[in-house]
C-alpha cells in the first residue's frame, strides 16, 4: 500500500481575542489508501480540526496535506470547492441530513454537484434504505438518518471517507451496522478515517492515530483488526 | 449582570435588531406624522377661524343698511357687517375679488405685515399670496379699476382673512391662481361718489346729471351703494338655522343665505382634512401593520433562538419572572427608542414637510404638526405587543423543564404538508425548486409575513403613482372630454341684450347659464344645489359613468349626476321639486338621464327645456375657440379663462400631491426594503447550518446562493402579483370615499404605474437578497455545523 494523505508540519492556531491558540501543533502523519483510520484523543485534542482540514472545510495555518499527488493546504476557494463535491464524503455525528428533502432526494443531491456519482438505487440498496426511498429524515430512526448520511457520502464515490463521531448519537446495535457499512466502504479502496471518543471502535481498525494537545501521540497499523461484530459498548 | 447579556446579545445580532428599531420607528413615524399633519391642519384652521371670528352666515343680497339692522335685531344675532364684494382689475391686468367693508370685527383680517383694518384709512389691505406672487409690498401703491372706478391706493397690509383660505374664480378653476388672482379689502369710503351715482342713475333710468341732482337734492351716495353680503355671527352656533329661517322671513332681500360650511374656502379646507382622515387610516395603517406582522415574528423567532440560554438560565435558578423580565427588556428598550425617535421625526420631519405643503396651498398663517395623543396611544400600543410577543414566546419556552430546553429543539416538520410535493409532478423539479417549496410550507408563517409586508408596500407604491395617474386622467376628461374649448367668458350680470348680441357676433353663441337652487324633498327639507343649463353645442359636453363622450341631452328633462343620483336615491323618471334662489315659484322636473361630473354633482338641462318651464335664459358664461391669447379685457365680460391656463393651474396642485406622493413612495420602499432585509436575514439563519451542509458536500456559492435568492423572488413575484390589484382597489377606495362629497372619480392607473411598481418591487427585494446572499460566501462550515448541533 503506499501512502495517499500525508500531512507534514501541519499547523492550525486559532486566534480567540488576543490569544493565540493551535488546535493541530506539527502534525506529521501519513495514511495509506483504503485503510480504515480511527483517530482517537480526548476533547480538545484537535481530532474534528484534523478532519476538517482533511475534508476542505478548513484552512491549516501552515504545513502541507497531500491528498493523492494534491496539496490541499494550497487550494484556493474555488479548489476546494471542487475537492468536497469530488473527492471527499462527510459523515456527520448529528447526520446533517437536508431536513425538507426524502431520502431519495438527499442522495441524488450530490448529482448536483459531481457527475462522477454513483446509480442511486445501487448506493440505497447498499444502505437497505430502498423502502425509506420516500419518506423525509424526520420519519427515520437515528440509526436510519445516518445511514442516509453514509449513502450521500458514498454516493459521490470519495476517495476519502471523513467521519466525526458516526455513531456518537447511536446506540450500540445501530453503531455496529453503520460502522459495517463504513467497512465495506474501506475495503472496495476508500480512505475511510473516524475521529471518535470511542476507544472500543479502534479494535477495527487498519490503523489508530492517537492525538493530544494538538500533537500526534501515536500513529500505529493494527495488525490484527478485529471483525465488528465483536465489538460492543 | 443580565444587562450586560442583553447589551452583548443585542451587539451580536445588532443587524437584526437595527432591522427591528427601523420598523417600529418607521411604522410610529409614518403614523404620527401624517396624523400629526393633518391634526395640525383642523388645529390650525380652528384656532384662525375662531381667534378671527368666522362668520357663520353669509347673507346674499342686494342688501342695504335696513337689512343690516333688521338681522342684528334678530334674535341670537351677535353682530353682522356689510359688505360690498366685485371683481376688480388691476393695472396688471389681474383680477381682484375687491371687497368694501365699513368694519372688520367679523372675519377678520390676520395681518402679517402692515397695520390693522381702519374704516378712515385710504388704502388697500390685500391677500398674503398675491403680494408674495406679485412683490408687492406695505407701501406700494396699486391702481384698482371696477367699472368706472380707478382708484390708486397704497397697500396699507399683507392679509390673511378666515373665508378666503382658498379662492379661485369660478368653478371651473380648481387650484387657485395666485399671480392673477387674489383678494383685496378697502374701506368703504373708498367708493367713489360718481359711481354710485351713475348706478342710481342708471337704475332711474336718468342721462343727465343735472336732472339727477336736482331730483336727489339730499342725496348721499352712501346710503345707496348696493351691498353684495351681510356677514352674520351668530351667538349660539346650534340655534344658527333658526337665524336663518328668521332671516329669510323677515328680509325679502335675501336672496340665499349660506352656511359657512357651505362656503367653497372652508369645504375645500374642510374637505382636505376630511380626505386625510382616511389617508392616515390608510397609509399610516398599513405602514404599521406590515411593520408590525415583521416585528411580531422577528422576535418570536429572536425569543425561539435563545431557547438554550433560556434553559441554562434556569438551570442556573433564575425564576422565570427574572428570565422573562430579561428577554422582554430586549424588546422593550429598542421598542422605546424606535417610538421616541419615530414620534420625533413623524412630527418634525413628515408632519412638518406635509404641513408646509398645504400651507402652500391654502392661504391660513401659522400652520404647524400637532402631536395627537392617539400618536402615543399607538406607540404604547406597539411597545405592548412587543412585550407581549417576548412574554408568550418566552414563557412557552419556560414551562419545558430545564434538561428538555437545554436541547435543541427539531424543527418539526409535519410529513403531510410535504407529502404533496413527493407526487409524481414535482418530481420533474430541479433539486434548489423543491427546496424552495418545502421550505416555504415548512416555514408557512416566516413566508406569510414576507408575502404581507412586500404585498403592502408594492400596493402603496401602486397606489400612490395610481393617485397621480389619476388625478392626470381627471385633467385629461375635464379639461378636453368635457370642456372642449379653449377659452371661456364670464360675461357680466348687467349686459343687456343688445351687448350680448355683439358678443355672439364675434365669439359665436355657445353659452350657458348656472342657476343657484334649492331642491325640496318629499318631506319639505331644502338642500341647496345648482343647475348647468347649456346652450354650449359640443363645446361643454356631457359623459357617461364610463367616461365616454354622450349624445347631445334632449330637451324633455333634467340630468343628474351619477354620484348626486346615488347619494339622495334619484332614479330615471323620477321628479325633483326645485326653486330658484331668489323666487319662491318651485318647478317639477323629470329625471331623463346621467352624466358623469368630476368636480359637481349637480343637476343640467338645455336652454330649450328651461325656456320650456318659462325662465328666460340669460347666459353668464360663454365659450369659444377663438385665439385670445394676446385680448387682455372685452367690453362686458368679467373675466377671461385661457384653458390652458386651468391645465397648468392644475399643474400646482398636483406637484404638491406629488411631493407627498413621493415621500409615502419613499417610506413605503424604505420599510419593505427593511422588512424584505429583516425577513431575509431570518429565513438566511434558519438556513445556515443546511447551506453549511452543502457547502460541505462540494455545493458551489453560486449554486447555495440561487437556492436563497430564488425563494425570495418567488415571494417578491407572488406579492407583486396581489400587490398590483390590490393598489387599484386602495386607490380607487381612496378616491370614491375619502374626497370631498362634490367630486366623482375613481382610480385610473396607468400600464406605466403598475410596470414601475412591479419592477421598482422586484428589484428592491432582489438587491436585498442578493445583499443577504453575500453571507453565504462567508459561511464557516465548521461553526455553522458545530452550531447546530
Amino acid at each position: 500500500m503506499k501512502n495517499f494523505i500525508e500531512l507534514k508540519n501541519v499547523v492550525k492556531t486559532y486566534v480567540v481575542g488576543e490569544q493565540k491558540f493551535n488546535a493541530l501543533d506539527g502534525i506529521d502523519l501519513s495514511i495509506n489508501i483504503g485503510e480504515l483510520v480511527v483517530v482517537l484523543g480526548p476533547s480538545g485534542a484537535g481530532k474534528s480540526t484534523l478532519l476538517n482540514l482533511l475534508g476542505g472545510m478548513d484552512k491549516a495555518t501552515s504545513g502541507s496535506i497531500f491528498i493523492g499527488e494534491d496539496d490541499i493546504a494550497k487550494f484556493n476557494d474555488k479548489e476546494l470547492t471542487r475537492y468536497r463535491a469530488n473527492d471527499v464524503g462527510f459523515i456527520f455525528q448529528f447526520y446533517n441530513v437536508m431536513p425538507t428533502l426524502t431520502v431519495d432526494e438527499n442522495i441524488n443531491l450530490i448529482k448536483d454537484v459531481t457527475n462522477t456519482s454513483k446509480d442511486s438505487k445501487e448506493v440505497l440498496k447498499s444502505v437497505e434504505l430502498e423502502k425509506h426511498a420516500d419518506k423525509f429524515p424526520q420519519e427515520l430512526s437515528g440509526g436510519e438518518q445516518q445511514r442516509v448520511s453514509i449513502a450521500r457520502a458514498i454516493m459521490k464515490n470519495p476517495k476519502v471517507l471523513l467521519c466525526d463521531e458516526p455513531t456518537g448519537a447511536l446506540d450500540s446495535k445501530t453503531g455496529v451496522e453503520v460502522l459495517k457499512l463504513l467497512k465495506k466502504q474501506s475495503d472496495s479502496d476508500t480512505t475511510v478515517i473516524i475521529v471518535t471518543h470511542n476507544s472500543l471502535i479502534a479494535d477495527i481498525a487498519d490503523r489508530i492515530i492517537k492525538i493530544k494537545n494538538g500533537k500526534v501521540v501515536s500513529n500505529e497499523v493494527n495488525k490484527h483488526p478485529k471483525n465488528i461484530d465483536e465489538v460492543k459498548w | 449582570m443580565l444587562k450586560k447579556k442583553m447589551f452583548r446579545d443585542i451587539r451580536k445580532n445588532l443587524s437584526q435588531f437595527i432591522a427591528i428599531f427601523l420598523m417600529i420607528m418607521i411604522g410610529i413615524m409614518a403614523y404620527s406624522g401624517i396624523k400629526a399633519y393633518m391634526d395640525g391642519m383642523k388645529k390650525t384652521s380652528d384656532k384662525f377661524y375662531s381667534e378671527n371670528n368666522l362668520f357663520d352666515l353669509n347673507v346674499v343680497g342686494p342688501l342695504t343698511h335696513n337689512d343690516l339692522k333688521t338681522i342684528k335685531d334678530i334674535d341670537n344675532v351677535k353682530d353682522a357687517e356689510l359688505k360690498l364684494s366685485v371683481n376688480a382689475t388691476t393695472d396688471k391686468e389681474k383680477t381682484l375679488l375687491l371687497n368694501f367693508i365699513e368694519s372688520n370685527n367679523i372675519s377678520k383680517f390676520y395681518v402679517l405685515d402692515g397695520e390693522k383694518f381702519n374704516p378712515n384709512k385710504s388704502g388697500i389691505w390685500l391677500d398674503n399670496f398675491y403680494c408674495e406672487e406679485n412683490n408687492i409690498d406695505v407701501g406700494d401703491t396699486i391702481l384698482v379699476k371696477y367699472e368706472s372706478m380707478e382708484l390708486h391706493e397704497k397697500v396699507l397690509g399683507k392679509i390673511n382673512v378666515p373665508d378666503h383660505l382658498y379662492d379661485t374664480r369660478d368653478s371651473s378653476e380648481l387650484y387657485p391662481d395666485r399671480k392673477d388672482f387674489g383678494f383685496a379689502y378697502m374701506s368703504t369710503n373708498e367708493i367713489t361718489e360718481d359711481y354710485i351715482k351713475s348706478l342710481v342713475m342708471k337704475e332711474m333710468n336718468i342721462k343727465d346729471e343735472k336732472v339727477f341732482d336736482t331730483i336727489m337734492l339730499n342725496f348721499n351716495y352712501k346710503d345707496y351703494i348696493p351691498y353684495s353680503s351681510i356677514m352674520v355671527d351668530v351667538k349660539n352656533k346650534n340655534k344658527k338655522y333658526k337665524v336663518k329661517n328668521n332671516i329669510e322671513d323677515k328680509v325679502e332681500n335675501a336672496k340665499a343665505i349660506i352656511n359657512v360650511e357651505d362656503t367653497s374656502s372652508y369645504v375645500t379646507y374642510q374637505g382636505e382634512i376630511d380626505e386625510g382622515k382616511t389617508y392616515v387610516g390608510v397609509f399610516s395603517g398599513i405602514f404599521l401593520f406590515i411593520a408590525m406582522l415583521s416585528i411580531i415574528t422577528t422576535m418570536t423567532r429572536v425569543i425561539k433562538k435563545e431557547r438554550v440560554q433560556i434553559g441554562t438560565l434556569k438551570a442556573l435558578g433564575f425564576s422565570n419572572r427574572k428570565v422573562l423580565l430579561h428577554y422582554i427588556g430586549y424588546g422593550f428598550w429598542i421598542s422605546i427608542f424606535a417610538c421616541i425617535t419615530g414620534l420625533i421625526l413623524g412630527y418634525y420631519v413628515i408632519g412638518n414637510i406635509f404641513i408646509n405643503l398645504e400651507m402652500a396651498f391654502f392661504e391660513i398663517p401659522n400652520g404647524a404638526p400637532s402631536m395627537n395623543i392617539s400618536s402615543y396611544y399607538v406607540s404604547l400600543i406597539v411597545i405592548g405587543i412587543v412585550a407581549l410577543i417576548i412574554y408568550i414566546t418566552g414563557r412557552n419556552i419556560l414551562k419545558e423543564n430545564p434538561a428538555e430546553t437545554l436541547r435543541t429543539k427539531i424543527p418539526s416538520i409535519k410529513g403531510n404538508i410535504l407529502n404533496i410535493t413527493k407526487k409524481k409532478f414535482f418530481k420533474k423539479f430541479k433539486f434548489e425548486t423543491i427546496w424552495n417549496i418545502r421550505d416555504i410550507l415548512r416555514n408557512k408563517m416566516r413566508t406569510f409575513m414576507g408575502l404581507a409586508g412586500v404585498v403592502g408596500c408594492c400596493t402603496l407604491i401602486v397606489c400612490a403613482l395610481g393617485m397621480l395617474d389619476s388625478m392626470n386622467f381627471f385633467v385629461k376628461l375635464q379639461f378636453e372630454d368635457l370642456y372642449n374649448f379653449d377659452y371661456k367668458l364670464n360675461i357680466k350680470e348687467d349686459i343687456k341684450n343688445n351687448e350680448l348680441q355683439v358678443l355672439y357676433d364675434k365669439y359665436g353663441t355657445n353659452t350657458s347659464k348656472s342657476l343657484g337652487i334649492e331642491i325640496k324633498d318629499k318631506n319639505g327639507k331644502r338642500e341647496a344645489n345648482n343647475i348647468f343649463v347649456t346652450d354650449a353645442s359640443n363645446y361643454v359636453r356631457f359623459v357617461d359613468n364610463k367616461n365616454r363622450i354622450k349624445d347631445k341631452p334632449n330637451n324633455k328633462g333634467i340630468y343628474v349626476t351619477y354620484k348626486l343620483a346615488s347619494t339622495k336615491g334619484y332614479k330615471k323618471g323620477d321628479i325633483i321639486t326645485w326653486h330658484i334662489y331668489g323666487d319662491n315659484k318651485y318647478y317639477k322636473s323629470k329625471i331623463i338621464g346621467f352624466n358623469k361630473d368630476p368636480q359637481n354633482q349637480n343637476i343640467s338641462m338645455t336652454r330649450k327645456y328651461l325656456e320650456s318651464l318659462g325662465i328666460k335664459y340669460k347666459p353668464d358664461s360663454l365659450y369659444t375657440n377663438i385665439d385670445l391669447s394676446n385680448t387682455k379685457e372685452i367690453k362686458n365680460i368679467e373675466t377671461i379663462q385661457d384653458i390652458e391656463k386651468l391645465k397648468e393651474g392644475m399643474a400646482g396642485m398636483l406637484s404638491m400631491m406629488k411631493t407627498m406622493l413621493i415621500l409615502i413612495i419613499g417610506i413605503a420602499v424604505i420599510l419593505g426594503g427593511i422588512i424584505i432585509y429583516n425577513l431575509g436575514i431570518l429565513s438566511y439563519t434558519e438556513k445556515e447550518y443546511q447551506f453549511a451542509t452543502l457547502k460541505v458536500l462540494g455545493f458551489k456559492d453560486k449554486q447555495i446562493k440561487n437556492i436563497f435568492i430564488k425563494q425570495n423572488n418567488w415571494i417578491a413575484i407572488i406579492s407583486i402579483i396581489l400587490g398590483l390589484p390590490m393598489g387599484f382597489y386602495l386607490t380607487d377606495w381612496l378616491f370614491k370615499t375619502a374626497i370631498e362629497e362634490h367630486y366623482d372619480f375613481g382610480a385610473y392607473i396607468t400600464l406605466r404605474t403598475y410596470i414601475i411598481s412591479a419592477i421598482g418591487t422586484f428589484i428592491v427585494s432582489y438587491l436585498v437578497s442578493k445583499f443577504l446572499a453575500r453571507k453565504v460566501k462567508k459561511i464557516d462550515m465548521v461553526t455553522s455545523l458545530k452550531g447546530n448541533e
